[in-house]
C-alpha cells in the first residue's frame, strides 16, 4: 500500500507532462563566460560548481527526498555544451511532437537563443565532431538510421555506476577532498606530467565542493520552511530533511535515511554535469542492506518507512527528464534515462546476496508504477525460491518489470571482457541489458548498427532500396549471383562495411570527449580515478572496457539470406532477378512469392536451417568488430540490445527477402522477427540461446509476449520461473516479458487518459504505453503473444 | 504365468504438444496418441480417428528424441511428458515401449485417460506414471452410454484398481451444463470417489468449444447437433437448450460437495 503522501506526487508524476528548465543552462553558460582560457577540466568543474551554488532551490510538497534540477516537478535540462543545434532547430516542435514532447515556452524560446546559444556557435561538442568526421562516414552515420551514434555526440555519455561500496558511503564528497588534497601533495607542478593530474585533483575539489554547498543549501531552505510550517508532523520532517543535507553528501552516511538522499544527491551532480544516459544506481540491496538492518535494529525505522522512503526514490528517479534530440527519442523512446537498478543475485564471494531490501525493491516497483529505475534482478540456479516467485508475480503484473537476467551468464560477460573474477562476480546492468560493472569506464551504446542494411546493399547493388542513393560498397546485379554462398559472401562484406563506419563514429567521438569533456563529477565517484589523477574521459576507470556497437536486426537478416537460400537456390522457385525485383516493387505484384517468402523458415522457431544463420552473422559480427581497437586501446565490444531503435531502422529500411516490406520494423536484440515465432517461447528460448550469447559482453536481449492467463496463478509464476531457470541453464543472459492482453494495449490506445499508468516493456526497459508513438504502440501490440496450449 | 507384455516400435500420434502447462506438474511436452474406445460427443479432438493412418505414424525413437530435446525445459518445476489422447492406452504396446524408454530417462510422466482399458494389461505402464488423470464422464450408465457410447460399469471397476496401485491420482470431471452438471450426478460421483478413490483429488474442467471448429473441417456433425439429437433421451431437469459452459458458482458448489466427502480440490491452472 502506498501512502498517500507517495501516491499524490505519483499522481503529479503520471499526469503532467514534463517541462524545460533554463536554469541549468544559463548558469552553465554564464560560468563559462568567465573562465575562458583555463584547462577545460577547471571550466567544466567551476560551471558545475557555480550551478551548485545558484541553482534555485525547490522542495516540493511532501517531498522526503530532496534536490531538484529545476523548478518543475518532471523537469529537463539543456546541455548546450554538447549541443544546441538539436534544441535550436527542434524545440518549436518540443510540445507536439510524436515521441516524448516536452513543455517550453515561447518566453523560455526566446530566452535561450538569446543568451545561451549565441555563446555555444562553433563550441560545442556536436559541432566539433562533425567537423572531424569524414565524409564517406558522415554520409552513412549522421541521421541516417543506417549507422547511429548520435547520443554520444548531440549528448553526454552517462553510462556509469557511481561507485557507493568504496568510494561515496566509505569517504563522502569531504573525504574525498582530502584524498584530493592528500594526493595533490605528492605531485610536483614543475613535473609536466602532473600537472595534468593537479589540474584533475583540483577540479574534482571544485565539483565536490560543489555538491556539499547545493546539499547545504537544501538544508538553509529545509530549516527555513520549517519555521514557517504550521503543520507539526510536516515540520519535523523539514527538520529531518535539513538534517540530512547537513551530513550528507559531505560526511558517509550513518542511517538509512541518509544514505538514501546521499544517493539523490550524486544521481543530481550526474544529471547537472552532463545530463546523462544510464547513470546506474548499480546493487542497490547490496550497499543499502547494511543501513537498513541496522536502522532497524536500532529501532528508528520500520520497514513501513524504509519502503516509503524507496517509493520516493523511485519518483525522483522518474521525474527527471532526459532531454534528448527527436531522433535519439525514436531510439530510446518514453522519457527514459536508463537509471537501471540491480538486485539480487552472488556477492563478490559467490554467496547469494538477496536481502530484505532486494524484495523492498521489488514492491516499489510493483506499488508505485514508476518507469525509473530500469529495476534489474541477477538470477542464479540456486537463488532462493522466495525471490524468483516474487520476480515472477511482478512480471505477471503486465509491466514489463523487472528485466531479469542470468547471474552466470553476465559473469562469463565480463570475463571474457578481462574483469578479474570477483569484480566479475559484483556485476550490475548498465542501461538496458549492459552486463557492468561500477569500476568501468565504457561506453555501452557507441553505435546502432543496421544490419539489414547489408542486406539491401548486397542485393541492390549498394544502392538503398527506398531512395535509390549508393549508401554501401559497389556491388553487381543480384541476378548475377550463382549461389547461395556468393549472396552471403556479398552481405558480409557490406556489413564489414558497416563495421568499419561504427568505428570510425566511435573513435572520432571518443577524441573529442577527451578534448572537450571531462567529467571531475562522475570521476570522483570512481575509485581509480581518484587514486592514478585521470579523469574518466581519459581511460582513468579501473576498467575500461571497448565500445559497445549494438546490431539491430539480426532476425531480419537471418530470415531474409535464409529465404533467399530456400525458395532460390533450394526450392528454385524464383531467380535471384525475380527476387531483387520484387523487393523493388516492395513485393507489389509479386504476392504469390512474398507468401512463399513468409513461409520459409523463420529464426526463433528452432530451426537449424535458418538459425545457423542468425549464429554465423552473430560471430562474424563478433569477431569484426573484437579485431578493432578503441583510443585506449580496448577491443571493441559487440551487443544485441533493444531499445527501441528496430522502429527507426527500420523505417530507412527497404523490403527485405524475409517477406518484410518498405519501412516495415526491424528486429530488436536476439527476439525473433515479430509474429514469426509461431512454435512455443521454448523454441524462441531455443533459438535465441544458440547464439554464444556470452561473447557479446555489452549484453543480449530477448523479449516476449505471454498470454496473462499463463502467469495468472502462482502456479503458472511457478512455470514462469521453471521457464526462466530453463533458458539461463542454455547459457542466455536476458529475458523479459510482457504480459497483458493485446486487448488491454488497443484500449489503452484509444482511451490513454483511462491508462496513463500503464507500463510496458519497450526492449531493454520499460515505460508509460500511452507516452509511446503511435508507430510504436503498434509495433509492441504486434510482438506474438505466447498463449497457453 | 507371466502376462505377454506387448511392445510396439511405431505407432499413431496425433500431436506432440511442448509448452503444456495444465496436465501435470511443470512445464511438460504432451503426446496425444490416437484411437480411442469412447465416442463421447463433446469430443475436442475429433481428428483422433483419423489419425490412425500412415501418415502419422511415428518411431520411438523419433518421440523420444523430440521429448529429450525439450528435457533442459523440465529440470526445473517437476516437469515432464504428460499421454494424452484419443485414448493413451489404446496403443498398449506402442504406449509400454514410449514408456520405459522416457521412464529410464527419468523424466516425469504423466498419462490422461478416460478409464476405459483392460486394467491387466496396462497395470504396468500405469505404476511407472508420478500422475494419473483419471476421466469421469457420468456416473448413470445410461446417460454414460449415450453420450460416450460406452457403459461405465469397466471405468468404475478401474478407478478403484488404479487407485490400489498407490500412483499420485486425479480425478477429472468434465463440466457440461446439459450433460452431467446437476447435483445427483456429482453428488454420486463423489460418494464413489470417496468409497473407491480414497487419496484422490478431483479437479474440474468446464467444458469449452475450442473443438467445435474441427468438426465443419472434417464435415462431421458438431457437438451441438449431435446434442440435439440426444437431448429428447434426457430428464426434463437434466436437459438444456444445448450443451453449456457452468458458471464459476456451480462449480464452487460442486467442490464443495467434494469437500463434505473429504475430496480435495487440485488445479493445474
Amino acid at each position: 500500500m502506498l501512502t498517500e503522501r507517495i501516491e499524490k506526487i505519483r499522481q503529479s508524476y503520471v499526469n503532467n507532462k514534463p517541462s524545460i528548465s533554463t536554469d541549468r543552462a544559463r548558469i552553465w553558460t554564464e560560468s563559462h563566460k568567465r573562465t575562458e582560457g583555463q584547462p577545460v577540466c577547471i571550466r567544466r568543474a567551476k560551471a558545475f560548481y557555480d550551478t551548485c551554488a545558484e541553482l534555485p532551490v525547490h522542495i516540493f510538497e511532501g517531498e522526503l527526498i530532496v534536490g531538484a534540477i529545476g523548478e518543475f516537478r518532471r523537469c529537463g535540462i539543456l546541455t548546450p555544451e554538447f549541443s544546441w543545434k538539436w534544441v535550436d532547430k527542434e524545440m518549436d516542435t518540443f510540445s507536439d511532437r510524436a515521441q516524448d514532447p516536452y513543455v517550453i515556452t515561447p518566453e523560455q524560446r526566446e530566452f535561450v537563443r538569446r543568451e545561451i546559444f549565441p555563446y555555444w556557435k562553433d563550441k560545442s561538442l556536436e559541432e566539433a565532431f562533425l567537423a572531424r568526421l569524414p565524409e564517406e562516414t558522415a554520409k552513412i552515420g549522421v541521421d541516417t538510421g543506417i549507422l547511429d551514434n548520435d547520443s554520444k555526440w548531440r549528448q553526454s555519455v552517462g553510462e556509469i555506476t557511481p561507485d557507493y561500496q568504496d568510494v561515496l558511503f566509505p569517504l563522502g564528497f569531504g573525504g574525498i577532498i582530502k584524498k584530493c588534497e592528500s594526493k595533490k601533495a605528492l605531485l610536483s607542478p614543475a613535473n609536466a606530467a602532473d600537472q595534468e593530474k593537479i589540474e584533475f585533483y583540483d577540479s574534482v575539489i571544485i565539483t565536490s565542493r560543489g555538491i556539499i554547498l547545493y546539499a547545504n543549501r537544501y538544508a538553509n531552505a529545509a530549516e527555513e520552511l520549517a519555521k514557517a510550517e504550521t503543520d507539526e508532523t510536516r515540520r519535523s520532517e523539514l527538520l529531518a530533511i535539513a538534517e540530512n543535507c547537513r551530513r550528507v553528501p559531505e560526511n558517509p552516511p550513518e542511517t538509512f535515511y541518509e544514505a538514501i538522499q546521499f544517493v539523490w544527491f550524486t544521481q543530481i551532480g550526474g544529471i547537472l554535469t552532463e545530463n546523462p544516459l544510464s547513470l546506474n544506481p548499480g546493487r542497490f540491496d547490496q550497499y543499502m542492506d547494511p543501513f537498513y538492518e541496522r536502522d532497524l535494529a536500532l529501532g528508528i525505522i520500520s520497514e513501513a518507512k524504509a519502503e516509503e522512503l524507496i517509493d520516493a526514490l523511485w519518483l525522483k528517479y522518474s521525474e527527471w527528464v532526459w532531454t534528448i534530440s527527436a531522433n535519439t527519442a525514436d531510439y530510446f523512446a518514453g522519457y527514459n534515462q536508463f537509471q537501471n537498478l540491480t538486485v539480487g543475485g552472488k556477492t563478490r564471494e559467490g554467496l547469494d546476496g538477496t536481502n530484505p531490501v532486494t524484495f523492498m525493491a521489488l514492491k516499489a516497483t510493483e506499488e508505485v508504477k514508476t518507469h525509473q529505475p530500469g529495476l534489474s534482478v541477477r538470477i542464479h540456479q540456486d537463488c532462493p525460491e522466495e525471490f524468483l516467485a516474487a520476480v515472477t508475480e511482478l512480471v505477471s503484473r503486465g509491466t514489463g518489470f523487472p528485466a531479469i537476467h542470468s547471474d552466470s551468464a553476465g559473469y562469463q560477460m565480463l570475463l571474457n571482457a578481462g574483469y578479474e573474477p570477483d569484480d566479475a562476480r559484483d556485476w550490475n546492468n548498465c542501461g538496458c541489458v549492459v552486463p557492468h560493472y561500477r569500476k568501468t569506464g565504457e561506453w555501452t551504446a557507441a553505435v546502432n548498427m543496421n544490419f539489414g542494411s547489408a542486406i539491401e546493399y548486397a542485393l541492390n547493388e549498394g544502392k538503398s532500396l527506398m531512395t535509390g542513393k549508393e549508401m554501401g560498397l559497389k556491388e553487381k546485379p543480384a541476378s548475377a549471383f550463382a549461389s547461395y554462398e556468393e549472396v552471403e559472401e556479398a552481405f558480409f562484406k557490406q556489413f564489414k562495411n558497416l563495421c568499419y563506419h561504427s568505428i570510425v563514429l566511435t573513435t572520432t567521438a571518443q577524441r573529442v570527449h577527451v578534448d572537450m569533456v571531462p567529467r571531475p563529477f562522475l570521476s570522483s565517484c570512481m575509485e581509480a580515478c581518484l587514486e592514478d589523477g585521470v579523469d574518466l574521459s581519459r581511460g582513468g576507470a579501473k576498467y575500461n572496457v571497448g565500445p559497445v556497437i549494438t546490431g539491430i536486426g539480426l532476425g531480419v537478416c537471418a530470415n531474409s539470406l535464409a529465404a533467399v537460400k530456400k525458395l532460390v537456390f533450394d526450392d528454385k522457385v524464383c531467380t535471384m532477378g525475380e527476387l531483387a525485383a520484387a523487393l523493388k516493387a516492395n513485393w507489389e505484384g509479386y504476392e504469390e512469392l512474398r507468401a512463399k517468402a513468409q513461409a520459409a523458415p523463420k529464426y526463433g522457431n528452432d530451426i537449424d536451417y535458418v538459425d545457423r544463420i542468425a549464429i554465423k552473422i552473430a560471430n562474424t559480427f563478433y569477431h569484426e568488430i573484437h579485431g578493432y581497437k578503441d583510443i585506449f586501446g580496448s577491443p571493441f565490444s559487440t551487443a544485441f540490445m533493444g531499445i527501441s531503435n528496430y522502429i527507426p531502422m527500420g523505417r530507412v529500411l527497404g523490403a527485405t527477402p524475409c517477406g518484410r516490406k518498405n519501412g516495415e520494423p526491424s528486429t530488436e536484440g536476439v527476439s525473433p522477427y515479430v509474429g514469426t515465432d509461431t512454435s512455443t517461447p521454448l523454441a524462441a528460448m531455443r533459438s535465441a540461446a544458440k547464439l554464444n550469447q556470452e561473447i557479446h559482453s555489452g549484453g543480449t536481449l530477448l523479449n516476449l509476449r505471454l498470454n496473462h492467463d499463463l502467469v495468472a496463478t502462482k502456479r503458472g509464476q511457478a512455470n514462469l520461473g521453471s521457464l526462466i531457470q530453463s533458458y539461463f541453464a542454455l547459457g542466455a543472459f536476458h529475458v523479459q516479458f510482457n504480459t497483458l492482453s493485446s486487448k488491454v494495449l488497443r484500449a489503452a490506445q484509444e482511451r490513454p487518459d483511462d491508462y496513463r499508468d500503464l507500463l510496458v516493456r519497450v526492449a531493454g526497459y520499460s515505460t508509460q504505453f500511452v507516452n509511446l508513438s503511435k508507430s510504436l504502440q503498434d509495433a509492441i501490440i504486434a510482438r506474438t503473444e505466447h498463449a497457453e496450449f | 504365468m507371466a502376462l505377454e507384455r506387448e511392445y510396439k516400435k511405431e505407432g499413431s500420434v496425433m500431436q506432440i504438444q511442448h509448452f503444456s502447462v495444465n496436465d501435470g506438474d511443470g512445464i511438460r511436452t504432451t503426446v496425444f496418441l490416437a484411437g480411442c474406445p469412447l465416442h463421447c460427443i463433446w469430443c475436442c479432438n475429433p481428428e483422433n480417428a483419423g489419425c490412425l493412418d500412415a501418415e502419422h505414424r511415428m518411431t520411438v525413437d523419433e518421440v523420444v528424441g523430440i521429448v529429450a530435446k525439450e528435457s533442459i525445459f523440465f529440470r526445473n518445476g517437476h516437469g515432464g511428458v504428460t499421454f494424452s489422447g484419443g485414448e493413451a492406452t489404446w496403443q498398449q504396446g506402442y504406449l509400454r515401449a514410449l514408456t520405459e524408454q522416457l521412464y529410464d530417462r527419468g523424466y516425469s510422466l504423466s498419462i490422461e485417460t478416460c478409464g476405459s482399458f483392460d486394467f491387466a494389461g496396462v497395470s504396468d505402464i500405469l505404476e511407472k506414471m508420478d500422475l494419473i488423470f483419471f476421466d469421469l464422464k457420468h456416473m448413470d450408465p445410461r446417460f454414460h452410454r449415450l453420450f460416450t457410447g460406452a457403459d461405465n460399469a469397466a471405468i468404475l471397476d478401474n478407478l478403484k484398481k488404479v487407485s490400489g496401485l498407490g500412483v499420485r491420482l486425479v480425478v477429472r470431471i468434465p463440466v457440461i451444463v446439459g450433460v452431467n452438471a446437476y447435483e445427483e450426478n456429482i453428488l454420486k460421483t463423489c460418494e464413489f470417489i470417496a468409497a473407491n478413490a480414497p487419496a484422490a483429488s478431483l479437479e474440474l474442467l468446464p467444458y469449452h468449444r475450442f473443438g467445435a471448429d474441427k468438426y465443419v473441417k472434417l464435415g462431421l456433425p458438431g457437438p451441438d447437433e449431435r446434442y440435439e439429437e440426444l437431448r429428447v433421451e434426457l430428464a426434463p431437469g437434466i436437459a438444456a437448450e444445448r450443451m453449456d459452459i457452468p458458471s464459476d458458482e456451480m462449480l464452487e458448489h460442486f467442490y464443495d460437495i467434494a469437500a463434505a466427502h473429504g475430496i480435495g480440490r487440485i488445479s493445474f491452472k
